[in-house]
């Protein structure tokens, strides 16, 4: 056993000697590796990112909550758009019977968007988003307090002058270090008190990022705005209690809301109960094909860089036959021939593929920025990267090495 | 010994097999059952390829190279549950190979 490990550490070297002596071949013939290692890992990382970031967006709308709106989120072929045109908007009296009614709900909560200034003093945000909500919408949304505190009971009831915001809009309005609990910020023409900061959540595929935003109590913002409005968006999020499946919860909810807006039995609903899962397995048809897509081009690339290393080990059992017979008749065994020329294969390979995973992992360094989401190489990637370099390695140079095995000592030294 | 018609004919389809399922070691499909398993699936492909070339040169390590793997490919298929129309497809091929090599088994070379 120890032999047959020095052997394979011998033919390892020999390899990496006949490497390093051709320098500009092997940088050559691993280019083909590295391009296509770097297409293919490419392709799998910024899909893979932007899986994560669609993703997480996605799950901070929360996995059991229903939005009651006017509009579905699932789009057919034969999408009836011209009926869903009369429907009404969600409305505060629908949460009122939802709150009063229903008994799978853990929480419910009503939201309305509005895009206007945001000041405090000389500084300034443009178009930042203005949300009214209920009282309940911190148990059916997914943010953290940063800072400060959520509304009261008594502040959501009552409509009272206070607002808590986004990261970004926190940054965009005081200076560093300051503290903006307690201080005056101006919207509609109001002041209104900072009570809370949401911490930073990042940028967000949805768009549905807390960092742009600023809460106020609904009840304030009802007294500016009409919350009917379709250009508002309201919509009601509910969230089902523990054990209540999100059908369960639709059902109810389909009863309450029929109840409510006096629909007639027969007559089609007038809402739309929509759910987190429908965008998801939206997505998960699109980033099935862009896998495909990045797999399919790879697949060419490295197929390429494959046939590169097996004409190049041709080149070189061609080139050392004579070397090979002389090893031979000094008592080589054949496995350790194949053993060397394979290690010189995979070795090859490997380099090639590290190089294009390194070229990789600087991009992703500059790359977030860039797209303004994190793109990172995963550990799944590169070990898949370098399993099939590993793979190609063996595939492309088993052949050449296998043939350079079975050459006859007496044969070769004469060549 | 000349290598049978029969054997010639097998590690074409076989080299051409693995030609069309090496882009699968990469697939999203795989890569979805966890992060080594697309080594896995990729070092049996391996062992499927370097077996066709033993039996090219008419090796006895080819043959059993290539039972090795197939049988650790069904494994493989059935601790991921990733059993398909293929699978099915492939079973059917290994085994006409296998028993087609056990024609020939005895008449094959031992060494390397």
């Amino acid at each position: 056993m120890h032999l047959f490990f020095q052997l394979v550490k011998e033919s390892i070297l020999f390899a990496s000697h006949s490497l390093l002596a051709n320098k500009l071949r092997t940088f050559l013939s691993l280019l083909g590796i590295t391009i296509g290692i770097f297409a293919i890992i490419t392709v799998f990382t910024v899909t893979d990112s932007l899986e994560k970031n669609i993703r997480g967006s996605i799950e901070s709308l929360g996995n059991n909550v229903v939005i009651v709106e006017k509009w579905p989120w699932a789009f057919g072929g034969d999408y009836p758009w011209w009926k869903y045109m009369l429907r009404p908007t969600a409305r505060v009296s629908d949460l009122e019977a939802i709150l009063q009614s229903s008994k799978t709900t853990e929480a419910a909560a009503f939201r309305v968007d509005t895009k206007k200034r945001v000041q405090y003093f000389d500084n300034m945000v443009e178009n930042a988003t203005i949300s009214g909500v209920s009282a309940d919408y911190n148990l059916v949304s997914n943010f953290e307090i940063e800072q400060g505190r959520y509304f009261t009971q008594l502040e959501s009831d009552n409509g009272k002058n206070v607002a808590i915001l986004g990261k970004v809009l926190q940054e965009g309005l005081f200076s560093p270090g300051e503290n903006p609990l307690g201080k005056d910020v101006k919207m509609f023409g109001r002041k209104f008190t900072i009570i809370g900061i949401v911490k930073k959540q990042g940028e967000s595929m949805m768009g549905n990022s807390m960092d742009n935003q600023v809460m106020i109590p609904l009840n304030f913002i009802r007294n500016i705005l009409d919350v009917r409005a379709e250009s508002n968006e309201p919509y009601i999020a509910v969230k089902a209690k523990a054990g209540v499946s999100n059908a369960q919860l639709k059902d109810e909810l389909t009863g309450i809301l029929r109840g409510e807006r006096r629909l007639q039995p027969g007559t089609e609903d007038n809402f739309a109960l929509n759910e987190t899962s429908v965008l998801s397995k939206g997505f998960d048809g699109l980033f099935d094909v862009i896998g495909m897509v990045g797999w399919i081009i790879g697949g060419f690339s490295i197929l390429v860089g494959g046939f590169g290393i097996a004409n190049i080990m041709f080149v070189s059992v061609k080139e050392r036959t004579n070397l090979i017979g002389i090893q031979k008749s000094l008592g080589a065994k054949n496995y350790f021939i194949l053993l060397q020329f394979l290690s010189e294969a995979i070795f090859l390979s490997l380099i090639g593929g590290l190089l294009g995973l390194f070229i990789i992992w600087i991009i992703t360094l500059f790359a977030g920025d860039a797209f303004g989401m994190e793109i990172t190489l995963t550990l799944s990637n590169t070990v898949l990267g370098l399993t099939i370099s590993f793979l190609i390695g063996i595939i492309s140079g088993f052949v050449p090495a296998y043939s350079a095995a079975q050459l006859d000592p007496v044969e070769a030294i004469r060549q | 010994m000349k290598r049978p018609l029969i054997l010639s004919i097998i590690c074409v389809i076989g080299f051409l097999w693995v030609v069309i399922t090496f882009p699968g070691v990469f697939s999203p499909s795989v890569k979805k059952l966890g992060v080594f398993m697309p080594a896995v699936y990729g070092l049996i492909v391996a062992a499927t390829f370097i077996s066709f070339i033993g039996v090219w040169h008419l090796k006895r390590w080819g043959m059993e190279l290539y039972a090795l793997s197939f049988f650790s490919k069904m494994l493989f298929f059935i601790l991921t549950k990733s059993f398909e129309m293929t699978s099915y497809v492939g079973i059917v091929f290994s085994a006409w190979f296998m028993i087609t090599y056990l024609f020939y088994y005895r008449k094959m070379d031992v060494n390397l």
